[in-house]
C-alpha cells in the first residue's frame, strides 16, 4: 500500500485512524488517515461500497465516527455543538449523492437556502442564484419546482447550493453521475474555479474521466481501507 | 438579511403551509379563552354582588334580658373571638319599641295598649362585607345562638345559603374551564407544531446540514405558538366583550340584570388572561420542539 504521509502546511481536513462501523457488523471504514491542505483539490475514488460516501458524511459531520479523530480547520468536528457546529457547517458546502433537494420548492429557493442561514441580503442571494444557474446552464429553470427537474438538472442544483455560500470547503459526492460529457466539463470547470478562489475541494467519484489527468492527489478506497494515495507534489 | 427578517419569513412560510390546522388551533384557543373568561366574568361579578348584598346583612341576636355594661363587654369579647366584625350595636327594649313605632308611622296608635318593653332587647352584629364573612354567616349564627341569654338569631338565612352554594358551584366551573383552557392551548398548539415539524422534516434536516443555528430552526416554531396565544386570546376576549355589550344593551330595561352593576374585567385582568394564554401556547410549542425537534 502506497501512502503519502507528508502533512501540508495549513491543514483543512485531518483524519487519524478513523473507523466507521454500522450495526451489526458492517465495516464501512477502517483506520483511514488523511490530511487535506487548505486550498487543495482531493479525489476519493473506489468502487461502489468502498466507503467514499461514508467518508464524506464523516467529514461533513452528518455522522459520527466509531473511532478516530476528525478535525476540520483544527476543530474536532464531532465534539462541536450548537452555534459553533452551525458556523462550521456554513463554511462547508456539500453536494450529496441523493441531492437532498426540497422537491416542493423552486430551483432558486433550493439554492438560496444555504445563503439564507448565514443571513445574506436578499439582493445578494438573488444575484448569486442567477449567476450560478447561468454557469450551470439552468437559467430557464429558475422558477421550476425541483421535483420536476431531470436527475442531471437536480444534480447541478445540488452542486449550485453547495457552492452558493462561497464555502471554504466543498464536498462533492459523485458530481457527474447523471451528466453528459459537456455538462461534466462545465461542472468540473466550476469546481476548479472555486478551488482557484481558495476553496478546498473533496470529490468522491468513480468516474475516471474527471481524475484521469488530474495533477491533484487521489486516494483510493477498497473495502473501507485506504488502498493508495497518489498524485500531487508527493507522488 | 437580519436574523429576525429571516425568522419572520420562516414563520410566514410555516403558516402558509399548514394554514388549515393553524386556523383550527386558533379557533380552539379562542373558544377556550372565551369559555374560561365567560365563567370567570360571572364569578367575579358574583363576588362583587356578594359584597353589595353583604351591605344589608345584619345578624340580630335576641336576648332574654337587657345586658348590663359589664355583660355587654363580655358579649362583645365573645363575638369578636369568633370573627372580626364591622360593628356591634346593642338595642334595648325601649329603643326597639321606638323604632317599631317609627316604622308604623301614622298607625303608631296600635301600640298604645302595649307595654314599652314588650319587644326583647337585641344585639345587631354587622359582619365585614366580603364573601368570606358571607359564607361564614351560617357558622357565625350557630355560634351566636349558643351564647348564654340568647333567645334567637335572625338573618336572611335562605338567600345567604343559596348564594353561598351558587358561588361555590361557579368557582368549580371556573376551575374546570381553566383546566380546559390549559389543556386545549397546550395540547392543540403542541399538536399543530408537531404536524408542522413532521411535514417539514426533510427541510429541517437540510437546514441543519447547511449550517442553520438552533435558534434559526427553533425560533419560528416558538413564534408560531406565541402568535397563536396572542391572536387566540385576543379574539376570545374580544368575543366576550362583544357578548357582554350585547347582553347589556338587550337587557337594559327593568329586570334581573339591573339589580346589580354587571361590569367587565378591569384592564389588568384582561392583560393577565391574554398573558397566561400566550405563555401556555408558547409552552405547548416549546414542549413539542423539545420532543420532536432534536438538533
Amino acid at each position: 500500500m502506497k501512502n503519502n504521509t507528508a502533512e501540508p502546511p495549513g491543514t483543512m481536513i485531518e483524519m487519524i485512524k478513523v473507523s466507521k462501523l454500522y450495526p451489526p457488523d458492517v465495516v464501512a471504514l477502517k483506520d483511514v488517515s488523511i490530511s487535506v491542505a487548505v486550498g487543495e483539490m482531493f479525489f476519493i475514488i473506489g468502487m461502489s461500497g468502498a466507503g467514499k460516501t461514508t467518508l464524506l458524511k464523516l467529514i461533513s459531520s452528518m455522522e459520527p465516527p466509531t473511532n478516530g479523530l476528525i478535525e476540520i480547520s483544527g476543530n474536532p468536528i464531532h465534539q462541536l455543538k450548537g452555534y459553533k457546529l452551525a458556523r462550521l457547517r456554513q463554511k462547508i458546502g456539500v453536494a450529496y449523492q441523493d441531492f437532498k433537494l426540497l422537491a416542493d420548492r423552486t430551483t432558486a429557493e433550493n439554492i438560496a437556502i444555504s445563503m439564507e442561514v448565514s443571513y445574506k441580503k436578499p439582493s445578494i442571494i438573488r444575484r448569486r442564484v442567477k449567476d450560478l444557474l447561468a454557469q450551470l446552464n439552468l437559467t430557464d429553470k429558475h422558477n421550476t419546482i425541483t421535483g420536476e427537474l431531470s436527475r442531471g438538472e437536480q444534480q447541478r442544483v445540488t452542486l449550485a447550493r453547495a457552492i452558493a455560500n462561497s464555502p471554504t470547503m466543498i464536498l462533492v459526492d459523485e458530481p457527474t453521475g447523471n451528466l453528459d460529457a459537456t455538462t461534466t466539463e462545465k461542472v468540473m470547470q466550476l469546481l476548479t474555479k472555486c478551488n482557484k478562489s481558495g476553496a478546498t475541494i473533496v470529490i468522491a467519484t468513480h468516474d475516471d474521466s474527471i481524475y484521469r489527468h488530474t495533477p491533484h492527489r487521489i486516494m483510493e478506497l477498497r473495502a473501507g481501507r485506504t488502498y493508495s494515495i497518489v498524485g500531487g507534489n508527493g507522488t | 438579511m437580519s436574523f429576525w427578517v429571516t425568522v419572520i419569513r420562516q414563520v410566514g412560510r410555516n403558516l402558509r403551509q399548514t394554514w388549515g390546522s393553524q386556523l383550527m388551533t386558533l379557533l380552539t384557543v379562542s373558544l377556550s379563552v372565551l369559555i374560561f373568561a365567560f365563567f370567570y366574568l360571572i364569578y367575579t361579578n358574583m363576588l362583587s354582588l356578594g359584597d353589595k348584598l353583604g351591605d344589608d346583612l345584619t345578624l340580630i341576636v335576641y336576648l332574654e334580658e337587657e345586658p348590663g355594661p359589664e355583660l355587654q363587654q363580655q358579649l362583645i369579647k365573645k363575638i369578636t373571638t369568633f370573627d372580626e366584625v364591622e360593628d356591634i350595636r346593642f338595642v334595648s327594649s325601649a329603643m326597639a319599641y321606638e323604632r317599631f313605632a317609627g316604622q308604623l308611622g301614622q298607625n303608631e296608635d296600635v301600640l298604645d295598649d302595649m307595654p314599652k318593653d314588650f319587644l326583647p332587647p337585641s344585639i345587631e352584629v354587622i359582619p365585614f362585607k366580603n364573601l368570606r364573612s358571607l359564607n361564614q354567616v351560617k357558622l357565625f349564627s350557630a355560634y351566636l345562638a349558643k351564647l348564654p341569654g340568647t333567645l334567637k338569631v335572625q338573618y336572611g338565612q335562605e338567600w345567604v345559603e343559596r348564594f353561598y352554594y351558587f358561588t361555590k358551584l361557579l368557582s368549580i366551573v371556573v376551575l374546570l374551564s381553566g383546566t380546559l383552557l390549559i389543556l386545549t392551548t397546550i395540547f392543540m398548539v403542541a399538536y399543530t407544531i408537531r404536524l408542522t415539524i413532521l411535514g417539514r422534516q426533510a427541510e429541517l434536516e437540510l437546514l441543519k446540514l447547511v449550517g442553520a443555528t438552533n435558534n434559526y430552526i427553533r425560533i419560528p416554531f416558538l413564534l408560531e405558538g406565541l402568535l397563536q396565544g396572542i391572536l387566540g386570546s385576543s379574539i376570545g376576549i374580544a368575543a366576550l366583550y362583544t357578548l357582554f355589550h350585547w347582553i347589556r344593551i338587550r337587557f337594559s330595561g327593568p329586570g334581573l340584570l339591573n339589580l346589580f352593576e354587571f361590569s367587565f374585567f378591569p384592564p389588568v385582568v384582561t392583560i393577565t388572561i391574554i398573558g397566561v394564554s400566550i405563555l401556555l401556547c408558547t409552552l405547548g410549542s416549546y414542549s413539542t420542539m423539545h420532543k420532536f425537534l432534536r438538533i
